[in-house]
């Protein structure tokens, strides 16, 4: 704040102000989530959990009818596009792991306003100079650092325990999926903490919807296998299409879009139309509960 | 205090609404795993032994988890809420007020339970059920046996405060994987016959989990291969004697905090 521009305080921040905003909420989230670091840990476990379940289960089914689980698979891929993999097993691995991405974007950030709602510090920041948008980047910024990491290590444990190689191709592709992913994820996290900011409850709210996620993005199963309509709507999520993506970098399958350029498209249109809308929505929430009872009602 | 608890669930419809939906989606998900693996013209008979061993495993580890979760959770709220210290000077029994936190949840995990049987029923064509009686009982016992590590865990979250919900969170997981909570025992003895040997058979969850399903599918034998009376007579066991040690790990623990003088400290 030292750079605020003016004085008697009207004055307004300027750029080097703004990005200290961001940058000192970045360093507070990230020195808090140090002092965890089980959390860190249990982060990157979950995901090859999730993903050994449907592999084992997988095996089991294949194998009471004396199939191999890899060749199934294939041909389950195979009714709905040309290519297909046996590789189940960094299939599901992949899912998981950017599941993980997905649901702790949505968690940190839904569950940064909620508990800045129970620890009667959200109005304080109401009254700080800085806009509440870069208080909200500087959250965002660590959600993504710490989903990364999450992800990262999910993948490379994960790689290990189940013995695949997820370098072997689509390195550069699967990348840029995320990174562009990451910003409709962005949009989504604030349309999410506009409503966490609305209707308070929200354990209850985001462990839902990270099901609600889980079960569109296909984490555990092709999309394909979706009843018509909820394969359509889970194409316009932005989540199903960086999952696709990126297994479909990875594991040399067909794109949900027809080809990568078509989900990088899609995606790129999300990446535009999300973000803006996702904060549109989180200010007019705002302005609605400044009017009413007040953002610190909880 | 279970009065309490059951007040306090119906002022949350939101959260009581998402437990529901919550439920139907991980099952849905685990069954649509399950299809991708199913070669075409699998008999629907496979099929729906499938969803029994998906469903009546899920809602062994349904209550375990609640019941994790529910002890240690609400014994932090109190710690945080700071309403702990003064509950505990009240006269109250302790036992009363441990098992009291997880009477609401129980009963609603039942009811999941009930219609998330109807549902995979439904999507599969019909679920075996034979020995429901005994399969009951196996079920009460398990319940018994799981407020047992509860306790435990009630002991843990005084102890090691917000690091008690990590554990759970992992421990939850172990028992998911190791006490093939959504896939036979047979799955992990293909990646490794010791992993059976050498852990599934050595957790009573285990055996919880083995009984229940393999009654309910009407298998001619459990599947940990101890035969009915001695998974039986494990599960009794575990519901008798769990619970006693649970909630003596529980009074020392709590007895420490009380010296120290750290039993409201969070």
């Amino acid at each position: 704040m030292a750079a605020a521009r003016g004085g008697f305080g009207l004055g307004r921040p300027g750029w080097r102000a703004k990005a200290d905003v961001v940058r000192t909420v970045f360093v507070a989230r990230l020195k808090i989530i140090a002092r965890y670091k089980g959390a860190i840990f249990m982060e990157s476990l979950i995901p090859i959990v999730f993903a050994a379940m449907p592999v084992l289960l997988g095996t089991t089914v294949a194998a009471q009818a004396g199939r191999d689980p890899g060749t199934v698979f294939c041909e389950t891929l195979l009714r709905a596009s040309p290519t297909c993999t046996t590789n189940y097993k960094l299939y599901m691995l992949i899912g998981a792991a950017t599941f993980s991405v997905v649901s702790l974007m949505l968690w940190l950030i839904g569950y940064w306003v909620r508990r800045e709602q129970e620890t009667g510090t959200l109005e304080s920041l109401y009254l700080a100079p800085a806009r509440r948008f870069w208080v909200l980047a500087g959250v965002t910024a660590y959600a993504f650092v710490r989903a990364m990491v999450a992800f990262v290590l999910a993948i490379l444990l994960g790689s290990l325990l189940f013995q695949v190689n997820p370098f072997e191709r689509g390195i550069p592709l699967a990348l840029l999926f995320l990174a562009i992913g990451f910003l409709p994820l962005w949009g989504l996290s604030f349309l999410f903490g506009a409503f966490i900011l609305k209707i308070k409850e929200a354990d209850s709210v985001i462990q839902v919807l990270q099901w609600v996620l889980a079960f569109l993005m296909g984490v555990f199963y092709p999309i394909t296998l979706l009843p018509p309509i909820l394969r359509a709507t889970a194409g316009l999520f932005p989540p199903t299409v960086v999952t696709d993506g990126v297994r479909a970098s990875l594991l040399d399958i067909g794109f949900f879009y027809g080809s990568a350029y078509g989900s990088l498209a899609v995606l790129f249109a999300m990446a535009i139309v999300m973000p803006l809308l996702g904060y549109e929505v989180f200010e007019l929430t705002e302005r609605r509960l400044k009017r009413r009872e007040g953002v610190g009602q909880y | 205090m279970s009065k309490k608890k059951i007040v306090e669930f119906s002022r949350y419809p939101i959260a009581f609404l998402a437990m529901f939906v919550q439920i139907f989606l991980i099952i849905a998900m685990f069954l649509f795993a399950s299809l991708a693996f199913t070669p075409a013209g699998t008999p629907a008979g496979q099929q729906r032994e499938l969803g029994a061993v998906v469903v009546y495993g899920f809602i062994i580890g349904l209550f375990l988890s609640f019941t994790l979760w529910e002890i240690g959770f609400s014994i932090r709220e109190e710690q945080t809420r700071g309403t702990l210290e003064s509950l505990y000077l009240s006269p109250a029994s302790k036992v009363s007020s441990l098992v009291a936190r997880v009477f609401a949840i129980l009963l609603w995990s039942g009811g999941l339970s009930f219609v998330a049987i109807l549902f995979v029923g439904g999507v599969v064509g019909g679920l075996p059920a034979q020995n429901a009686g005994l399969a009951l009982v196996v079920l009460v016992f398990s319940i018994s046996g799981f407020l047992g590590i509860g306790f435990v865990f009630a002991g843990v979250t005084i102890k090691l405060k917000e690091t008690a919900q990590l554990l759970v969170n992992g421990l939850q997981f172990f028992f998911m994987i190791f006490s093939a909570q959504f896939f036979p025992f047979a799955a992990l003895r293909q990646v490794h016959p010791a992993i059976v040997d050498g852990v599934s058979r050595w957790l009573p969850v285990s055996y919880c989990v083995d009984a229940f399903r393999s009654l309910l599918i009407g298998a001619a034998e459990p599947e940990l291969g101890l035969g009915w009376g001695w998974e039986i007579l494990i599960v009794v066991a575990f519901g008798v004697l769990s619970p006693v040690v649970g909630y003596w790990t529980y009074k020392r623990i709590e007895k420490s905090a009380r010296r120290q003088g750290t039993l409201g400290e969070y």
